[in-house]
């Protein structure tokens, strides 16, 4: 619509397993090489799974310089404030007169550290001969071992406030939590702040780790993630038949979304625009995915439709591929739904293979990832593929990068509970 | 990106609260200055420092719920959303109405739902190492088996919407917003957005909580900001008052349909009110005892004035945040008037927390309720135990329910972690 805002992407700041920035991170992607390993942030050694995506050297006071809350923060707030100074400095804005109540803050956090040893503790002070919990001395333990000050931390929305008390962000915030499409939903609706007119900056992206005692038994349980122990990197394996569930991983992404003209006229190099948002939902089944990829199809086609492209104008899709059955199954169907015959020719790749699930924070990373590989004409492969498996059978672009001139991209975010997220993001045009 | 800018609606209202389980109860017994504050009967609280909350009383999951087997997923903040949805839904009579599926959408706020530590218990029991603590190692092996295996499900705080959208089938937009306190205020700011800009032509919006449980009230009781009137429940919750000491935790559900104007006419809805504007904005310093500036609570309220394209000079009523905290009523007003200056102290402005606690996650919502109830009805609820001036807090605080005639008013909905939210419902009679 001629007229109307648009909304372009100029910094990226990037926490996940394969490293810190873009370019450790681009390196690995384009290289195919794993972040998974043996999970160390607990002793996980009774857990049926052991092996995580876990980020590595990160060194949170060097990232995040002098605080005095630094041993309270959780790790949602320490990645996400890490990536949002990353991309702030990435962006060049840091030299630039802008007006506070301009600038907002749009995330899609999960939760901090739930201590859950702290709770299995208190439990188990507590519990009664019946094998019961005796409330009120849980209640009176609890009252006199927490830490309140780093119990609030726990909350998924700090690291909005972090964030938007570093940048000094007085203009609209939110955080949204639909499971693993949060920080997809995140930067959609950010743009939408932009084009609306209620902002000219918005850090936007998510941040998450489940990598806890909590999130690695509730995925278990319910038979979600893959035990391959003994082969940390080949157990993230989108689309290959041999797949046995997900990698539970952790990280941040965060974006400066910013409107086009302020970004062209202040010179900002533009890593793309943010063309199309769609969502959907699949009011199915609260465990299951619609089995014919109905909401997943939906939410593909409310994207283009906003982005106003046709199928063929996509040249690859940044896949959830998450390494579930059912997922890369309904998720191949729902592309093949959408996309009819240019489905055989669209280049489709799960970084998940490489960098594991990030959950809430999968969308935003995989965002930039698109821009990426617009950028430098290189798609990231799925790696891991050995097994065909008949009812996955499209382009996954397997095991090796492959160099490609892609104008638009589209990246999807499919949550547990039904939230389905696509976004477009193109080449920019001045 | 396609934007367009519709107008929004509200054409229906669902209510599960400690003053009734449906819009009527509540309404009734909100203007009746009934108190639904009390000791807590959901688990024993001998000994501890605060036992008294706004629990909701004979709430029977089976009338909302066809399918038994639903309930053992469900845990009491999902059901509640479940039961207000469901009034609210039956409420716009959108079981009648016929509308594409992939144009209704769900939208709540909600918070990290605390881990039941009774259903954790065997897990636990089970983990204990020969030294009688707990071993994580053995609770791998031997624990994580005693679990449900939906254990997780119920954690998530998405559900709540995937439960509501799988009943209505409602295919739309979902989203669920985590910012503490103001979560509710939230989402249905963002569901008014998805409607404005074409997303959408309905949605069920709205916040559920269920907050009174033992971490909860150990976190509250830690930070300090928990009132400990235990020998006068009814007294507990007083905002803006100079006897006040700290919150009351309330539970329930408020849900409301948010519909595109043309939308709710061409079908000849009831209209309660229109949303106009939302604007949200972050502490700038914020934390228990620490030093925070009110500018951003007046921000958010400013944003949403200006959004709503109303004069503030038309705003008759405001609907406070008003908790009880000594610190957060204080600076609610000082915001107040940085917003309005002397035409502040002419605003009727009240808090329904006084009779209902805090509702957390939910208690945005059931704020907005009541204005969309008062434009109706001609009338405003009262700030029930407002009795003595605080120096510091000198405004019209609607000691008792009174008449008012009412164009605009404003809701407001603070985070305790630092995010707040203003929205704007505008009197549907007026144009």
């Amino acid at each position: 619509m001629s007229g109307q805002r648009r909304v372009v992407i100029t910094g990226i700041g990037l926490v996940t397993p394969l490293g810190i920035g873009i370019e450790q991170n681009w390196d690995s992607l384009v290289n195919g090489r794993s972040g998974i390993s043996r999970l160390t942030h607990f002793n996980a050694s009774g857990f049926p799974t052991r092996i995580a995506g876990q980020v590595k050297g990160f060194n949170a006071r060097r990232m995040l310089g002098p605080r005095d809350d630094i041993d309270c923060l959780g790790a949602h707030s320490r990645f996400s404030l890490a990536a949002a100074r990353l991309a702030h400095e990435d962006s060049g804005l840091g030299g630039c007169a802008l007006k506070p109540e301009r600038v907002g803050v749009y995330l899609g956090c999960g939760e901090g550290d739930p201590s859950f040893l702290w709770l299995a503790r208190r439990i188990s002070e507590s519990l009664d001969a019946d094998g019961g919990v005796f409330i009120p001395r849980f209640l009176s333990r609890g009252m006199e071992m927490l830490n309140p000050r780093k119990d609030i931390e726990y909350e998924p929305n700090k690291p909005v406030y972090h964030i938007s008390n570093l940048f000094n962000a007085h203009g609209p915030n939110s955080n949204c939590l639909t499971a693993c499409a949060a920080s997809a939903q995140a930067l959609g609706e950010a743009a939408c702040t932009i084009v609306r007119g209620d902002a000219e900056v918005m850090f936007a992206g998510g941040a998450h780790s489940m990598i806890h005692p909590m999130g690695l038994a509730g995925f278990s349980l319910l038979n979600a993630i893959s035990t391959r122990n003994d082969e940390p990197e080949k157990a993230s394996r989108p689309f290959d038949q041999k797949r046995d569930g997900f990698v539970l991983s952790e990280g941040a992404g965060v974006l400066i979304l910013e409107e086009e003209s302020h970004a062209a006229h202040r010179g900002a190099r533009i890593y793309g625009e943010l063309l199309g948002y769609g969502c959907s939902s699949d009011a199915y089944r609260i465990t299951d995915i619609h089995p014919d990829g109905r909401g997943a199809a939906q939410a593909m086609q409310n994207a283009l439709n906003d982005a106003r492209i046709s199928p063929p104008q996509v040249g690859y899709i940044n896949a959830h591929g998450t390494s579930t059955q059912i997922n890369d199954r309904v998720e191949t169907l729902a592309i093949k739904k959408v996309f009819g015959e240019h489905s055989r020719a669209v280049l489709i790749s799960s970084t998940k293979s490489i960098m594991g699930h990030l959950i809430a924070a999968a969308g935003a990373v995989e965002a930039a990832v698109c821009l990426l590989a617009i950028g430098r004409g290189i798609i990231p492969p799925t790696i891991n593929q050995e097994h065909p498996d008949p009812d996955c059978d499209l382009d996954y672009v397997p095991n090796k990068a492959r160099e490609a001139k892609v104008d638009i991209a589209l990246s999807n975010s499919f949550g547990f509970g039904g939230q389905n997220i696509c976004l477009i993001l193109s080449r920019y045009r001045g | 990106m396609i934007q367009k800018k519709r107008r929004v609606v509200i054409s229906g209202v669902g209510v599960i609260s400690p003053l009734g389980l449906s819009r009527d109860e509540f309404w009734t017994n909100l203007m009746a200055r009934k108190s639904g504050v009390a000791g807590i009967t959901l688990f024993d609280t001998a000994g501890f420092p605060t036992r008294i909350a706004a629990e909701v009383k004979g709430f029977d999951p089976l009338k909302y719920i066809e399918k038994k087997k639903s309930l053992k997923v469900m845990i009491r903040d999902m059901q509640f959303a479940v039961a207000a949805a469901r009034e609210a839904a039956g409420d716009a009579g959108l079981g009648n109405a016929r509308f594409d599926p992939e144009r209704l959408g769900v939208v709540f706020g909600a918070s990290m739902i605390s881990t039941d530590p009774c259903e954790l218990a065997p897990a636990i029991a089970q983990s204990r190492g020969e030294d009688g603590q707990f071993d994580l190692t053995k609770f791998g092996v031997e624990g994580i088996p005693k679990l449900f295996p939906l254990w997780l499900l119920k954690q998530l705080p998405n559900m709540l919407a995937s439960h509501v959208a799988i009943m209505y089938n409602a295919q739309g937009p979902s989203n669920t917003i985590t910012s503490g306190c103001s979560s509710s205020a939230h989402a249905i700011g963002e569901a008014f957005r998805i409607i404005s800009r074409g997303g959408a032509d309905l949605i069920i919006t709205g916040g559920a909580s269920s907050c009174i449980t033992p971490l909860k009230l150990i976190r509250y009781h830690r930070l300090g900001v928990l009132s400990k009137r235990n020998d006068a429940p009814e007294k507990a919750s007083r905002p803006f008052d100079a006897g006040r000491d700290g919150f009351v935790i309330g539970e329930g559900a408020g849900m409301l349909i948010l519909e595109e104007r043309e939308h709710a006419r061409a079908r000849g809805a009831r209209v309660y009110a229109e949303i106009t504007g939302y604007g949200s904005a972050v502490d700038m310093q914020s934390g228990p005892g620490g030093s925070i500036e009110p500018s951003s609570k007046a921000r958010a309220m400013r944003a949403a004035i200006a959004d709503s394209g109303t004069p503030a000079g038309e705003i008759d009523y405001i609907s406070a945040h008003g908790n009880s905290i000594p610190f957060t009523d204080r600076l609610e007003t000082m915001a107040i008037k940085e917003v309005w200056g002397p035409r502040a102290y002419e605003i009727p402005v009240s808090s329904i927390k006084g009779q209902i606690g805090d509702l957390g996650p939910a208690s945005g919502a059931m704020g907005l309720i009541s204005i969309a109830l008062a434009l109706g009805r001609g009338s405003i609820p009262c700030t029930y135990n407002y009795e003595t001036k605080d120096p510091e807090c000198d405004l019209d605080y609607v000691p008792r329910p009174r008449e008012a005639a009412i164009r605009c008013a404003v809701c407001n909905s603070f985070d305790f972690m630092g995010q707040n939210v203003s929205l704007v419902l505008r009197n549907a009679e007026s144009d």
